[in-house]
């Protein structure tokens, strides 16, 4: 058991992860409805932006009242939407979410035992950061995540809506962190926690394709290319 | 309306509807991370207090969510429990903001879509005098 989870397991982990993202990305394009993909194929014209006066001189004067006006042009166009946006309307949870998916990421791929073992296996590995600032990442992902467990558990909107997979999805992302901590400290028997650190790593690498937390690679797909009042795709109000 | 109060459910033609939009609607559900992120675009839940019943991903949830996973099998109750959710609840303005960008005005249309094929809808002239729709 413990050979084939240090051995095999950890091959078959990645494979059913890229088997599955490349499985998703094509469900996707094969069930978006032929609406969606004609708005894809054809973007919308864009407007034609007024043509900037060339023969004004620039002087600082010019300058000015181009900066100024330019500045309060751009202030009154853009922050009414600003306000209405997820930054805007919950700054506390965007950053907790940002960072926590940062970090999520780098600090799994610029761990020296990850890169060690890759450069080991393959040859090559991504540059590392100190073990320090690895740890410092790990932290605070745990810590992004016991704000998750405490909205889940206690802010009202949300236990409204709280199932039990909820928290078994966060606790397959948070399992791997925990454990590669208290294995990077020695903490309890390190042969038994590491054992559980690959096992745990290996159970998130797979689920990420078949689960909820197939929006790693959806977000990408919604955002950019369904075309949506909201999307970065060429999307227009609906209202 | 009183005679499509009692008649029973076409659950066939329930699973008609759904199955024809499956793929695109049950991946929505997945990747519903449960944030209520989106919660204050919607100007209901605003104006009602925060009350989470008009949460865009409750009204989603509780309607459509359950349909597929009843997987069409449902009652007339169910069905006249979902009309206050999808008709009462969202007036479908399509301002509802979801960070993942699940398309929830959609999954509302199609939660009506079922209603309306069994005959479950508002009926104006006749409800409208008994409770507020707004």
């Amino acid at each position: 058991m413990e050979e084939f989870i240090r051995g095999p397991l950890v091959w078959i982990a990645f494979a059913v992860f890229f088997a599955g993202l490349l499985l998703q990305g094509w469900l996707f394009f094969r069930n978006t409805s032929p609406r969606q993909r004609r708005r894809l194929a054809v973007p919308e014209p864009k407007k034609k932006k007024p043509q900037k006066d060339k023969k004004t001189p620039l002087t600082p004067a010019a300058l000015y009242a181009w900066l100024v006006n330019g500045s309060s042009a751009c202030y009154q166009r853009h922050w009414p939407r600003l306000r209405r946006t997820v930054l805007f309307t919950h700054p506390f949870m965007t950053v907790v979410t940002v960072v926590f998916h940062t970090f999520l990421f780098a600090a799994p791929l610029l761990a020296r035992a990850h890169n060690e073992l890759l450069r080991r296996g393959l040859g090559a590995g991504l540059p590392s950061l100190a073990d320090a600032a690895v740890d410092a990442m790990t932290l605070v992902v745990l810590l992004c995540g016991a704000i998750f467990l405490w909205r889940r558990l206690l802010v009202r909107r949300v236990r409204a809506i709280t199932t039990f997979y909820d928290y078994l999805v966060l606790a397959i992302t948070l399992a791997p962190f925990v454990t590669g901590f208290m294995a990077a400290h020695h903490w309890l028997d390190y042969h038994t926690v590491i054992l559980v650190h690959i096992g745990c790593g290996e159970l998130m690498l797979m689920a990420i394709p078949f689960t909820k937390l197939g929006h790693m690679i959806y977000f990408f797909l919604y955002r950019f290319l369904l075309p949506g009042e909201y999307s970065f795709g060429q999307g227009s109000r609906a209202w | 309306m009183a005679a499509a109060q009692q008649a029973t459910v076409d659950t066939g033609k329930v699973k008609d509807l759904l199955a024809a939009h499956r793929a695109e609607m049950k991946r929505y559900l997945s990747h519903c991370m449960h944030c209520t992120l989106c919660a204050e675009s919607c100007f209901l839940f605003m104006a009602r207090d925060k009350d989470p019943r008009y949460m865009p991903s409750y009204k989603v949830l509780n309607s459509l969510g359950v349909l597929y996973r009843r997987r069409g099998r449902v009652e007339r109750s169910f069905l006249e429990k979902i009309k206050k959710i999808v008709w009462r609840n969202c007036v479908l303005c399509r301002r509802c903001y979801c960070p993942v960008g699940v398309d929830i005005p959609r999954m509302i249309a199609l939660a009506r879509a079922v209603c309306r094929s069994q005959g479950v809808y508002p009926d104006f002239d006749e409800q409208g005098h008994q409770e507020s729709w707004l």
